[in-house]
């Protein structure tokens, strides 16, 4: 037996924590980032069929008369007379500087590290800030919660592996949705071939939005400057009955 | 593109209604009251002495009830506990939740304190019930130094409450109505006017009409500043070379609804300052009109600011429509205003002992 046998042992455990850290350092670098959920929507293969909005309100149990998923449709005539139809669907946007979330009171609202935008029903307090300030319109207080609502890219059905029911339900295809951190999945290689042509919507907020549109008209990509047949009609609890 | 029709729009519900609007009239009409309560209060200037009480008497009144609307408005009250276990302080909000509980308590504290050596008083002469003014007066020593304390931990809450309530509109930029730095000015000031038109009603309420031309002398400039921050804000809003400020005006353009609406709040702060200018001895038309001048405000600003779209051409007209929650709101806060008045009233004393005494000889 050595008379100094604890030396070398002694020097083993002590250079053990930095060997293990230097191990570590790398294998935490080489981590993959992970997916970054995003949408594409392709307005030219949109028929503003409401089936998304539909399928949505099924899948999320939304409340009556509250989206979190739209068609908007416009009728538009062009200069030289030819009329047409035009469609944004709108959802949340995900954004990646999402104003949603400073105001947020109490941090109920926050970005997943997989780049969807939730709400915590446990912690919100239905204040309705974040509805003020999402530029998009696509937050509403739930009245069965009393609590903030809106799209999730159907995070439960990512999760599980599916689609989100609005992409699901498409008819036309027009809803690519995919990991834009994956050069080789759909959506990204939709946005690289048609790169330089795709808009976001109000682009002027500085949100960031993930998700992108395909032939959208730049005139409709905020608040448009037009008549509203909504305005024109009848609306329930407007004028009794 | 030539013309647009949006055939098939989706109009949001406004997610702020009648409680917010009552919340921001109220809360600004506390804290202007309270300022209005120092010159007499802490001050002791003679002739701001039966104002400032009766100011201090609206602060307690406005002030007491703001925070149940606000509450209200959360749908379920128990909620306002994750304000202060879960507080983001990036929020202009979640900083409220601080700030009005420091100012109500301020108020209180200074309310207390100014009120002790009256309620001394009223218990030496045996007015009914003595023990209960006894035991409130603790003592009666009529402490001003301690006034001057609470005065301005109370000032200090106020003056965060009016920065916190104007702040927290002012940043919604995806409301061009309400993203324009004069905003929180514009709420400052009006308030002060409805603090004016309130402190005036219930000096109207209480018979003391001979305040009427030191409040009309106050309110006159209160709408003068109304009017030029009103004008200042309209123009910046409309007339700005902001992208806000042009997709306001796309908004507001050609509409009748908004002309007339703005035409209501100019006439509203005109005819008020001509009142308070002319009638100096009246006391009820100029304090209703500087009450109506500051509500309009508020209620152009949230509801008219949140009906301008976001997004597509539907805009989301507001109609106040008599339902159970309108029906509460406006009832529920008004019958807690009255109940305060009535119980703060019965028991406290707001008026000079020497005028009480006057008026009972």
């Amino acid at each position: 037996m050595s008379a100094h046998p604890d030396l070398s042992r002694r020097a083993f455990f002590m250079t053990l924590p930095a060997v293990t850290a230097g191990l570590a350092v790398p294998a935490m670098a080489a981590e993959p980032a992970g997916p970054h959920w995003a949408m594409l929507v392709d307005t030219r293969r949109c028929i503003a069929c409401q089936a998304c909005t539909i399928g949505c309100a099924m899948e999320n149990a939304s409340p009556e008369g509250r989206f979190r998923t739209v068609v908007a449709t416009y009728a538009v005539t062009t200069e030289t007379g030819q009329a047409g139809l035009a469609v944004v669907p709108r959802l949340c946007n995900h954004c990646e500087q999402p104003p949603c979330i400073p105001v947020c009171p109490v941090g109920a609202t926050f970005k997943r590290k997989d780049g969807i935008v939730v709400v915590d029903g446990e912690r919100c307090v239905g204040c309705a800030y974040c509805v003020q300030a999402c530029p998009y319109d696509a937050r509403f207080i739930n009245h069965r919660t009393g609590k903030a609502d809106k799209c999730t890219f159907c995070s439960h059905r990512v999760e599980a592996g599916l689609l989100p029911a609005c992409v699901e339900t498409c008819v036309g295809g027009a809803r690519i949705f995919g990991d834009i951190n994956n050069p080789d999945s759909e959506i990204s290689r939709q946005l690289k071939a048609a790169e330089g042509k795709t808009r976001v919507l109000k682009p002027e907020a500085g949100t960031k939005p993930r998700v992108y549109y395909i032939g959208l008209e730049e005139q409709l990509s905020g608040r448009v400057d037009g008549a509203s047949a909504a305005n024109m009609m009848w609306q329930p609890g407007h004028q009794g009955a | 593109m030539n013309t647009t029709v949006e055939v098939l729009g989706f109009a949001s519900e406004l997610s702020w209604q009648l409680w917010a609007v009552q919340y921001f009239f109220l809360i600004g009409i506390s804290t202007a009251a309270f300022f209005l309560s120092l010159p007499g209060m802490v001050w002791r200037l003679p002739q701001w002495r039966g104002v400032s009480r009766r100011a201090l008497l609206v602060a307690l009144v406005c002030g007491l009830t703001a925070p149940v609307a606000l509450l209200a408005d959360l749908h379920q009250p128990g909620r306002f506990l994750n304000f202060y276990l879960h507080s983001n302080f990036g929020s202009w909000m979640a900083w409220g939740a601080y700030f009005i509980p420091l100012y109500l308590l301020g108020l209180l504290l200074y309310a207390w304190l100014s009120l002790r050596p009256l309620m001394a008083a009223l218990a030496e002469r045996g007015e009914r019930p003595a023990a209960f003014y006894r035991t409130l007066a603790y003592g009666g020593h009529d402490n001003i130094g301690a006034i001057r304390a609470a005065a301005i931990v109370a000032a200090l809450g106020a003056v965060l409450v009016l920065l916190y309530t104007g702040m927290e509109t002012m940043v919604v930029r995806a409301r061009p109505l309400w993203h324009t730095p004069l905003l929180p000015v514009l709420l400052a000031v009006t308030a002060f006017a409805g603090g004016l038109g309130m402190t005036g009603l219930f000096e109207a309420l209480a018979g003391k009409t001979r305040s009427a031309p030191l409040l009309n002398r106050w309110q006159e400039l209160s709408q003068w500043a109304s009017l030029a921050t009103l004008s200042a804000w309209t123009v910046l809003v409309l007339t700005g070379s902001s992208a806000a400020a042009n997709e306001t005006l796309g908004a507001m353009r050609g509409s009748s609804g908004w002309l007339l609406t703005i035409a209501a709040l100019f006439a509203t702060t005109v005819l008020a300052l001509w009142l308070s200018r002319t009638r100096r001895d009246a006391l009820i038309a100029p304090a209703l009109l500087a009450l109506l001048g500051a509500w309009l405000v508020r209620w152009v600003i949230f509801l008219g600011g949140q009906s301008i779209p976001k997004l597509g051409a539907t805009s989301h007209a507001y109609f106040l429509s008599l339902t159970a929650d309108n029906l509460l709101s406006i009832m529920g806060t008004a019958g807690l205003c009255l109940a305060l008045y009535i119980a703060l009233t019965s028991l406290v004393p707001w008026d000079d002992p020497a005028e009480a005494r006057g008026d009972q000889s």
